[in-house]
């Protein structure tokens, strides 16, 4: 049957929009994703603006933002000039007459701001400033003098005096005399500079105009518009789309609503379709305007069975979407909400991650209820405004055939851009007087070719060209110095170090290592996917369910409970009930307090909550102290342990069927062990550091914790680690397997939390007397290395004053943990530009600012097929691609690709944010979070060769994908012989890095002291003499 | 009665430290020069401080001696005797007006230095900052008001830093015209507000609540208007009360109005603005009882407003809009208590309700989080939500009580449908012919705006 096959594929069409969606679950389970995952297919440059055309939102950063970048340094002119030249190939050198190459020609357009405006705007700014009167602020003064000068010289030969020998001359003067009147003809000769200026200014954007009435080009057509929304909207201002989100968005709130709302939308199980028909197929009282008759075509819809599907098929038949265009319009409807249609696609394909299940096909009943709306508020619009009274879908024919056609480029904007071109290149009114209408044209092709668009690309590139090589640069002058043995730093390999620390590979660990190890030189530090190996459900002694702790490409099969230790099994006991009923209480207070009567005894007892209010503003730090000692009755007791071991065959979350066998348990270890390289040489102390982050009036909270945790906090796998490593059944087993695991190395677990910059250990009663001297040294370090870290991140935030001290960094980031009114507790992944995998030894003592993504890894210990690097770079790869993405386009469009600004964020149905009252869900992330960011694609820089990640990226298509479209930047580096490969265009290409030697300082302090910007990179050397390098004082001074 | 100084220089304190914010803030802004964020910061904090200190103080000497009533007068600006018209700018302090003013000092304060760390780094951070020191100062203004049009001042003040507050991000659609629709309500309110004064001044010849109350201070007063009157300007107040405080039927801008950042929706919608209705009302209630018919439409206006609300808030999914209407309940049984003669209770239930409400509001952001911790607390997630009203209720009752409540009574609709549209008809209407004529005066399209598009074409910046 035609009619089925027809719906099928309808279906097929509306799953395929689906992916355009955003990929943001619920906001309390926050992965990180590249923004444009529906374009990873193609390459970054082609994807961006593709992505850019679908959604509405800018590709990069707008053109101002990357002429400061210029001004301050932080773009070379050399790097535009490079980049241009690249991007032109060979046709850079062509010449264009008499504006030199286009090369030139684009380095010109690029130098300056070329403004532009509408039509109406340009015809202000000439009327009304002091365009025509004054020579833009850029030019320099020689090119000023210049055009003042070679003006006066012309008009004085050609016009003032002389005669027009031919029809050209004629014409220039034709066009020129109507501009000595304005101007004091008879007194030509004393005329004063100032007139002159104003006088050539007028000459040549006369030359300019004329010249752009010569030009035949037509200029792009713009996108067409799909939707009738859009149509009507430009021709009556008037937007359906407020109507309908209206009903929609309270609609789909209620349906996808996670269990905040009293009342559940009634039929939410029968799906969004049928709910929506049975609340509005009532002619309810009196409602809004424009849903009448929604009512009656409800009720038929009902009457007539008719399906979601089908209800599709026929409001597309009744807007008369064309043959061939639903694909783009139904696109185009979805992206209308996309963050609701995102969320129930999310829930629909992912419903594991949701409390309240939704049924499957929900998108499709979602299509189907918002074009019943679409179609009732459009007929209702076009009958208000203009009368319409034909069926709804002739509106589209006549709307388009009424389209305003005049978006255009109009003469004045084309002459508006020539004519600052002319007065930074120079070019005289005269000479483009002489310019024939075919060079015009020429002209105006070549400013056509190279738009704004292209230009922030070239910018762009030119940005992200600079870090590079003064990363690539830092790393091989480093490198240098470390292989010619310059440095006494770095603990022999002969010695035994005093302690080892394993962290997660976290951007915001590479500080806390780097001043680990310059309190401890005799340490090592190791980086590793947090959440070390261990895929698991966990589920704390105060936690009501199970989460999962690994990235969320991996479902865990085994399960790991943390309970209260036996003797104190009574008392945990207590505490839980406590905490019930404490728990209860508060959330029917919570609850009730929104209500009539509740709220009433609530409200007449509310004088008390005045002091909570008070003392939580103004005294943040303390109330939380206030708050733990009162919290101690409640919490479960300190000592607990993990149920890690199994003794049923199969995983499960039944009690017996928790935790992992010794086998495995001895896999995970080892595995660790092998990735990081640390195989040998092992400390006493092994110190395991997972990472999360707690803070207060954040919805985004889960953001901030470990990436490799899928959001969630990764101090239990850090702990069951070290439990397991400390096993001496698993340590037996590891042994056997050719790790020497000296008898005296003893793993602790650690739980370092980011935002207040705490480190917390477990287990520490299980701790061998033998090693309590070991462990109080490592905590010293580490209780000194916290306070520096906090130390370094406070030179970011602009309330922190520059002065502070390490326990006044620390008391402020405690503040700011725990402060109602703290927009920005902490700055997350902002700034990540970077990833090394590699051993520590390449990158320790490299000052990197918090940008770098550390993973351990030693190429040395690899295997024939490099099966450690294969796993190690398809964890890392995607994980911090999709972390540095998500940043990339939150940052380049806050509003259009990010979530916009924080301040008005209100939570809906427990799912994600939206702005204010009411508005589409928010996906990405919020401005506060993004603004120290600075765009660039992660710079991966790995210790192997070419040849071996070459074959890698063969056997692996993601990781393949994202390297050759580019949307990361991948290096290979050779320590010892100092080589580098950069990956460009399909191949690696040696790079070569200059040999300016890096500044040197004693400490990461003396470095980022009193600095709030950007930092270079520095070797941070103990016993050196500092040096100042010439360009880095020249970007310090930059400010 | 005679005010001894000390207690007269403190009354000026009161009201002179959110009037010298003001002018700080407003003036440097205006003259191109304004202040810094720590700068800004520390004027707030010193005049609030200095204000509540003020006010503090005041309330212990009335209580140490015992003074049940003390005006500040501050001279008669406009006199009429032939007409008995008087304009006198006149603050009270009673048992009324110092709960209120110390309540606006502490929550504003709290605000205040929220904000400052909230706003921090944000582009509108002044211009916050000066529509808050208006805000203060007309809470401060209405809360002493000693005539009714010193009580219209403040009012006003509120209103129009409100209304500016909503469409504080006003590079976006919706807190515009959110913002445009609070501001449009609050008109209707002040006009029926400005009648009623009018009506006063008529009826006693002057605005002063003392005269007005005739003999005895708040609570104990006893109006001097007869029943008629008094329901006149009573049903008046009534209508200015119902639209600041958002009671049936203009409940409709409350929920819109949680555009702005989210402090300035707690201070504003949860707790003071909200409340200045009801403060009105306890005000005049000397009137109000003066006429059944008058107690008896508060009390219904109250109830109403409190049932449908409660209703309205049991389906809202987002935070914010929940804690609008749950707010909305309370402020509505304040209403009816007001009705009933019930003024201390209602006097405690506006403070209790407006503490509560604004630290409720601050927190709404961390409702996940508290949500979560709750959940682990009591070990599953809460009990499954119920059906609209009940589960005994039949279907077809439940889908209309949950359609009523998700559409908020339908109450924007009501407005909207019989009230906007007509009137927006008409003046179309009116235009059209004014075009019509024009026209044909000038034999040829006569409005040049029309030729304009709606959407002017994009600029290149934005073209792809």
């Amino acid at each position: 049957m035609p009619v089925q096959f027809d719906l099928e594929r309808l279906r097929e069409t509306i799953e395929h929009a689906a992916h355009l969606l955003p990929a943001q679950g619920p906001i309390t389970a926050f992965v990180h994703h590249n923004t444009l995952h529906a374009f990873e297919d193609l390459p970054f440059k082609e994807a961006v603006v593709k992505g850019a055309d679908t959604f509405g939102c800018h590709p990069y950063l707008p053109e101002e933002r990357y002429r400061q970048k210029l001004s301050r340094g932080r773009i070379l002119p050399e790097d535009v000039e490079a980049v241009l030249m690249e991007e032109l190939e060979d046709q850079g050198d062509d010449l264009l007459g008499f504006f030199g190459t286009r090369f030139q020609l684009r380095m010109a357009m690029l130098a300056h701001p070329l403004r532009t405006g509408t039509a109406n705007e340009l015809r202000w700014i000439i009327a009304e400033t002091d365009a025509l009167t004054t020579v833009r602020e850029e030019v320099p003064s020689n090119l000023r003098d210049q055009l003042l000068a070679g003006t006066t010289r012309w008009i004085m030969r050609d016009f003032r005096n002389g005669q027009a020998r031919n029809q050209k001359g004629q014409r220039i003067r034709a066009s020129l005399d109507p501009l000595f009147e304005l101007f004091d003809k008879q007194n030509i000769e004393s005329w004063s500079e100032a007139t002159w200026e104003s006088f050539s200014l007028h000459a040549l954007w006369i030359a300019c105009r004329d010249g752009a009435m010569q030009c035949a080009v037509q200029s792009k057509s713009h996108r067409t518009y799909t939707r009738h929304r859009d149509l009507l909207l430009a021709k009556t201002g008037s937007d359906t789309d407020d109507l309908v989100h209206d009903v929609l968005i309270r609609l789909t709130a209620a349906f996808l609503d996670q269990g905040f709302a009293d009342w559940t939308l009634p039929s939410r199980e029968a799906g969004l379709y049928q709910a929506f028909l049975r609340l509005y197929s009532d002619h309810a009282g009196v409602t809004d305007r424009w849903t009448r008759g929604l009512a009656t075509e409800a009720r038929r819809l009902i009457e007539a069975g008719i399906s979601p599907l089908e209800s599709i098929d026929e409001s597309l038949q009744m807007l008369g979407v064309e043959e061939g265009q639903e694909q783009v319009f139904i696109a185009d409807t979805l992206l209308a909400l996309r963050g609701y249609a995102g969320m129930i696609w999310q829930l629909e394909t992912r419903g594991d991650r949701a409390a309240r299940q939704i049924p499957p096909g929900s998108l499709v009943e979602f299509l189907a209820v918002r074009l019943i709306l679409d179609r009732t508020a459009l007929g209702y619009v076009a009958r208000e405004e203009f009368d319409f009274t034909g069926a709804l879908n002739t509106l589209l024919p006549q709307l388009r055939a009424q389209e305003n056609k005049g978006t255009t480029t109009s003469v004045d904007q084309r002459a508006f851009e020539v004519f600052q071109l002319a007065q930074v290149v120079g070019w005289l009114p005269e000479h483009l007087f002489r310019l024939s209408a075919d060079e015009w044209t020429q002209l105006f092709e070549e400013i056509d070719a190279f738009p704004s668009l292209e230009r922030r690309c070239i910018y762009h590139l030119a940005f992200e060209r600079r870090y590079r090589i003064q990363a690539l640069d830092a790393v091989a002058n480093h490198c240098r110095r470390i292989a010619s043995g310059d440095t006494a730093q770095s603990p022999n390999k002969a010695t035994r170090p005093s302690m080892q620390v394993i962290t997660c590979i976290d951007d915001r660990e590479e500080s806390f290592r780097r001043h680990l190890e310059e309190v401890e030189p005799a340490c090592e530090t190791f980086g590793a996917a947090g959440f070390f190996a261990i895929a698991m459900y966990y589920r704390g002694a105060a936690d009501a369910h199970f989460t999962p702790l690994c990235p969320v490409s991996i479902k865990p099969q085994q399960y790991v409970v943390e309970k209260t230790v036996y003797s104190f099994a009574k008392a945990g006991q207590q505490r839980r009930n406590r905490r019930r009923i404490i728990g209860t209480v508060t959330r029917h207070g919570h609850n009730s307090s929104r209500t009539f009567a509740g709220g009433w005894l609530a409200a007449l007892l509310g004088s008390l909550a005045s002091v909570p209010l008070v003392m939580r503003i103004v005294f943040p730090r303390t109330t939380t102290q206030l708050q733990k000692f009162f919290g101690d009755f409640v919490l479960p007791p300190v000592l607990t342990n993990l149920h890690l071991e199994r003794t049923q065959a199969e995983p499960g979350p039944e009690p017996d069927q928790v935790g992992y066998s010794v086998t495995e348990m001895a896999a995970i270890v080892e595995r660790v062990l092998r990735d990081i390289g640390l195989t040998q040489n092992l400390s006493r102390m092994i110190v395991l550091c997972g990472h999360g982050s707690s803070s207060l009036n954040n919805p985004h909270e889960s953001a901030y914790n470990c990436g490799a945790c899928a959001g969630a906090r990764g101090g239990p796998n850090a702990r069951a680690f070290a439990q397991m490593a400390n096993d001496p059944r698993v340590r037996e087993l590891v042994v056997a397997n050719g790790i020497p695991l000296p008898d005296d190395s003893v793993f602790v677990g650690a739980y370092h939390n980011t935002c207040d910059d705490s480190v917390e250990f477990y287990d520490l009663d299980r701790l061998p007397t033998t090693h309590s001297s070991d462990f109080e040294q490592a905590s010293d370090a580490i209780q000194t290395a916290r306070g520096r870290n906090a130390h370094e991140r406070c030179r970011r935030f602009y309330s922190a004053p520059l002065s502070l001290t390490d326990q006044d960094a620390l008391k402020h980031v405690e503040g700011r943990a725990n402060d109602l009114s703290q927009a920005r507790p902490e700055y997350n992944h902002a700034t990540n530009a970077l990833c090394f995998v590699g051993q520590r030894e390449w990158s320790r003592n490299l000052f990197l600012d918090r940008r770098a993504f550390l993973q351990s890894y030693d190429p040395a210990q690899d295997d024939a097929d490099h099966s450690i690097l294969t796993r190690v770079l398809q964890a890392a790869i995607p994980v911090c691609a999709g972390i540095n993405l998500e940043y990339y386009f939150s940052c380049v469009d806050p509003v259009g690709w990010g979530a916009g600004n924080k301040l008005p964020h209100n939570i809906a149905a427990l799912l994600g944010v939206m702005d204010g009252a009411s508005s589409d869900l928010r996906p990405g992330l919020y401005r506060q979070m993004i603004e120290i960011h600075e765009p660039m694609r992660l710079l991966f820089v790995i210790e192997t060769t070419p040849a071996v990640l070459l074959n890698i990226m063969a056997a692996n298509e993601g990781m393949d994908r994202l390297v050759r479209g580019s949307w990361v930047q991948v290096a290979t580096v050779e320590p010892e012989s100092g080589t580098i490969m950069l990956f460009q265009s399909g191949e690696f290409v040696p790079y070569y890095p200059s040999t300016n030697p890096l500044p040197i300082r004693t400490t990461s302090l003396d470095w980022y002291r009193g600095w709030r910007d950007h930092l270079g990179f520095a070797s941070i050397s103990a016993d050196a003499v500092s040096n100042d390098e010439p360009v880095v004082q020249h970007l310090r001074k930059g400010h | 009665m005679e005010v001894t100084w000390e207690i007269f220089v403190l009354g000026l304190v009161v009201i002179a430290s959110p009037l010298a914010l003001v002018a700080v803030l407003g003036t440097t802004a205006l003259i191109g020069k304004p202040l810094s964020e720590s700068k800004t910061q520390n004027w707030t904090y010193a005049t609030t401080i200095i204000g509540l200190i003020a006010a503090l103080a005041i309330l212990a000497m009335m209580l140490a001696d015992d003074k049940r009533y003390i005006p500040i007068e501050l001279g008669n600006w406009v006199a009429i005797p032939d007409q008995h018209f008087h304009f006198s700018l006149k603050f009270v302090f009673d048992r009324l007006s110092v709960p209120f003013v110390i309540l606006s000092y502490v929550l504003c304060g709290t605000i205040g230095a929220f904000t400052s760390r909230y706003l921090h780094r944000e582009p509108g951070y002044l211009r916050f900052y000066v529509c808050y020191s208006f805000f203060v100062l007309g809470m401060i203004v209405s809360s002493l008001a000693g005539t009714i049009e010193v009580l219209f001042l403040g009012w006003e003040l509120v209103g129009l830093s409100s209304a500016l507050l909503v469409a504080f991000f006003h590079d976006r659609k919706s807190p515009v015209r959110n913002g445009l629709r609070v501001w449009s309500v609050y008109r209707v309110s002040d006009a029926a507000f400005l009648v009623a004064a009018v009506a006063l001044h008529h009826l006693t010849g002057g605005g002063d609540f003392g005269g007005l109350m005739g003999i005895g201070s708040w609570p104990d007063g006893i109006a001097t208007l007869t029943s008629e009157q008094a329901m006149f300007v009573g049903l008046l107040l009534l209508v200015a009360a119902a639209g600041k405080s958002a009671l049936v039927p203009f409940s409709g801008w409350l929920p819109r109005a949680m555009e702005g950042p989210t402090p300035s929706s707690a201070i504003f919608y949860g707790a003071l603005s909200v409340h200045l209705g009801a403060f009105l009302l306890l005000r005049i209630s000397p009137i109000l009882e003066l006429s059944l018919i008058l107690s008896v439409t508060v009390v219904a206006i109250g109830l109403v407003t409190a049932i449908f609300a409660s209703v309205a808030a049991r389906v809202q999914t987002d935070i914010k809009s929940a804690l609008a209407y749950a707010s909305l309940t309370q402020v509505g049984i304040i209403v009816a208590e007001i009705g009933l003669g019930l003024r201390y209770i209602a006097l405690i239930h506006i403070i209790g309700h407006a503490c509560l409400r604004t630290l409720q509001l601050l927190r709404a952001p961390t409702l996940l989080h508290d949500y979560q911790v709750l959940e682990n607390a009591i070990g599953q997630q809460d009990a499954t939500p119920t059906a609209a009203g009940g589960h005994w209720t039949p279907t077809w009752l439940r889908e209309r009580v949950y359609r009523f409540a998700s559409e908020r009574g339908h109450l924007d609709s009501l407005i909207d449908s019989y009230v906007v549209y007509p009137i927006r008809r008409v003046l179309l209407q009116c235009d059209a012919w004014e075009r019509a004529w024009t026209d044909f005066l000038s034999g040829t399209q006569s409005r040049e705006s029309d030729a304009v598009p709606v959407h002017d074409d994009v600029v290149e910046e934005l073209r792809l």
